[in-house]
């Protein structure tokens, strides 16, 4: 068995992780710190352009081999498991959470608070934005306020997009930029954004933070060993006292040789879904319920947030394909009147080309050719289409969770996991009002300038996702403190989605990096002894 | 050796043989100069007139490369939010060398080359082929069901036709400067 000793093992290779370990060679200086990663590097950035061009031309997947195909679960939203994790493939969005969403219980009696005040949390954002680079222009919301500017200005709006903030701000609500981690000029070995669009796919020039760029930048100097290809099957518990002894992996080219990580601390850095898994996995006798879990809420309360999409046709021209990936935000329903039914969410304004893209048959059937295609498809660019979207705060039940599904298991005989989402009692006593609301503020807008609704849908899966392991003050009602010291083990800690109570009504990447920036401070000092 | 141990080992050598595999890869991955012959002339029937010969001869071309580019089993993009593992399927080549074939023998049938047909019997040739096929809108890009509906998305789905049909410099999808994107698109 190859055995490797160090003084922080990090398991998982996605955003929190690159963001952690960077914070930590900070930190400390000369720390021995090990990331494992299951998934393989992907450090080709030469072929980024030639993987996005058959992913336009062909439907290909950008990322070769970014997966492991018995290494997946049901309910999961991506199957990426490589070095850079969700990130490789994230749109950018950068969106703060609100203090309302810190204080749930204490202003509107729901859901359940975190343990951490908001003015400490906004110093991390602000790190975690400049370490993004995020690019963005302050909210005209006071209650937003900033304590640093944003590292760039804002993404310049597109011809389209002025059109359209124009016509939404019609409707009385304000709009913003939506802050990305987009590079407008160069910034951290990665070029600035010249538009390919597709920043949701693959970003060829880098100018979309990937954490890919941080991991090499680390390592080039051994500020941190990467293991890629390596699985962290089970943590081990040392035999005398509560602490993690070991982690125990294999390498995906050599399964029947182990190996055995051996660290002062140990962080679970896998996302929402596998830091959960893991945990749940590596039971004991004297921990049949896996570890972090006397509480036994580990794999509860997964949280993410529910959407709402719709089309809007407008009177307004726009010329659809400038900059697709870019959008709008309103906050205004991040706050909710105290004495008003409880919503909250974000709005979201896009430019689009539904309804107005080629077809091959008119609505009567007759096959269009040619020319007459072509006309066809000029006689329906006149107006606009506008992609609006709410992402809506909901809370989770207890009975939310991730599971060990015995029937699906990968090639070592491990049970996969199974996600489940389940909303608490007021979220679903609420759920038409909210719906109402939410077409009313799509309806509002698209009447703001003579436009109107064409179609309106719901997500079927809760995007974002995070929890499985949420922090708080009572061990008896939570995993981990807000540092994501786990209750039960003094060295070992969980970062970034899993420990997040409740998921916000916008974006939540950013919120997991300045969750984890936090938590680095905590890990760092554990680490000491 | 016996002879009839001879033929036992000759019978379990062809036994083991993929023929499966064989006949994949005796599949041809790309178009013959008969079926790229058919191609143009169809697609100065499914192309706009108004691009003008040479262009029209351009996008065939480009599309019979692309065909040729086309690699199977490879993982496609997994989605997002209810991904799936799906890798591409064979080549298209083979059905589209079926597909033009036949279009080719609907136009003979009727005792023409395809471009002297008169336009509504083209459209009808097509459209029953299309349905046959089972396409019933413009794919969002070639996806193998049908080689005219795929050479209709190769075109129509792309940045130059979207310039095309709003008349405007958009460069949907193009690297350029993002200043650029701040003006109205320059009019075609």
């Amino acid at each position: 068995m190859a055995t490797h000793e160090t003084d922080v093992c990090i398991i998982g290779g996605g955003i929190t992780s690159a963001m952690l370990a960077e914070r930590l060679s900070e930190l400390r200086p000369g720390i021995r710190i090990i990331v494992v990663e299951a998934g393989r590097s992907i450090f080709d950035t030469r072929n980024r352009g030639r993987y996005r061009e058959r992913a336009m031309q062909y439907g290909e997947h950008p990322w070769p081999e970014d997966y492991i195909e018995d290494q997946q679960a049901d309910g999961i939203i991506s199957l990426t498991m490589a070095v850079g994790g969700l990130a490789l493939h994230w749109g950018g969005a950068c969106n703060r959470f609100s203090e309302e969403d810190l204080r749930l219980k204490s202003i509107y009696g729901l859901a359940t608070d975190w343990p951490i005040e908001w003015r400490e949390l906004e110093r991390y954002y602000c790190d975690a934005e400049r370490r993004l680079n995020v690019s963005g222009e302050p909210s005209p919301h006071p209650e937003d306020h900033r304590s640093e500017p944003y590292p760039q200005g804002p993404i310049p709006l597109s011809y389209n997009l002025q059109i359209l903030k124009a016509w939404a701000e019609k409707s009385g609500l304000k709009f913003s930029p939506l802050p990305m981690a987009r590079n407008l000029t160069p910034f951290g070995g990665r070029d600035g954004c010249c538009v390919y669009d597709t920043c949701g796919e693959v970003c060829p020039s880098g100018a979309r933070y990937s954490p890919d760029f941080t991991f090499r930048q680390l390592m080039a100097p051994k500020k941190i060993e990467l293991h890629d290809k390596t699985l962290v099957r089970r943590l081990v518990v040392d035999e005398r006292r509560p602490t993690i002894a070991a982690a125990q992996a294999v390498h995906q080219d050599r399964p029947n040789d182990p190996i055995e990580y051996r660290a002062k601390t140990f962080v679970v850095a896998s996302g929402y879904c596998w830091s959960s898994h893991l945990l749940l996995l590596s039971t004991s006798a004297r921990f049949p319920n896996g570890l972090a879990n006397s509480s036994g809420l580990v794999g509860r309360y997964m949280n993410g947030h529910r959407f709402m999409q719709a089309t809007a046709n407008i009177d307004d021209q726009t010329f659809p394909g400038q900059n697709m990936t870019h959008s709008l935000i309103s906050r205004e329903f991040f706050r909710c009147p105290g004495d008003k039914p409880f919503v909250r969410h974000d709005t979201r304004v896009w430019e689009s080309a539904a309804g107005r893209e080629p077809r091959l048959r008119t609505p009567e059937g007759k096959l269009l050719m040619g020319d007459e295609l072509l006309n066809d498809w000029r006689s329906r660019t006149k107006g606009s289409s506008v992609r609006l979207r709410a992402y809506i705060d909901v809370h989770p039940s207890a009975d939310s969770r991730l599971t060990l599904d015995p029937s699906k298991k990968n090639r070592h005989g491990d049970p996969m996991p199974k996600i489940e989402h389940r909303f608490d009692e007021p979220t679903l006593a609420r759920k038409a009002a909210t719906e109402a609301h939410v077409s009313g503020v799509f309806e509002r807008l698209a009447k703001a300038s003579n436009g109107r609704i064409v179609a309106t849908s719901q997500g079927d899966y809760l995007d974002h996702p995070a929890g499985g392991c949420r922090m708080g003050v009572d061990p008896a009602t939570s995993v981990c403190d807000s540092h994501g010291r786990t209750h039960d083990h003094e060295n070992l800690f969980v970062v970034g989605a899993p420990t997040m109570p409740t998921g916000g009504c916008t974006n939540g990447t950013l919120t997991f990096v300045a969750l984890t920036l936090r938590s680095a401070v905590a890990i760092a000092d554990a680490s000491r002894v | 050796m016996k002879r009839r141990t001879l033929l036992q080992r000759a019978a379990a050598i062809v036994a083991m043989v993929p023929f499966d595999r064989i006949r994949m890869f005796a599949q041809p991955r790309e178009l013959t100069p008969e079926a790229i012959a058919t191609l143009h002339a169809v697609a100065a029937t499914v192309l706009p007139a108004s691009l003008g010969d040479a262009k029209i001869r351009d996008v065939a071309d480009r599309f019979v490369g692309w065909t040729r580019g086309y690699r199977e089993g490879v993982a496609l993009a997994h989605g997002y939010g209810h991904p799936r593992l799906v890798k591409s399927a064979q080549s298209p080549a083979p059905r589209y060398i079926r597909q033009l074939a036949a279009l080719d023998a609907s136009s003979k049938s009727r005792g023409a080359g395809w471009l002297a047909l008169d336009l509504e019997t083209r459209r009808a040739i097509i459209d029953a082929a299309l349905v046959e096929a089972g396409v019933r809108a413009l794919p969002p890009r070639p996806l193998g069901e049908h080689v005219v509906a795929d050479l209709m998305a190769f075109y129509f789905r792309s940045s130059e036709a979207n310039d095309l049909a709003y008349r405007a410099l958009i460069n949907r999808e193009v690297c350029r400067p993002i200043a650029i994107t701040t003006r109205k698109p320059a009019a075609l």
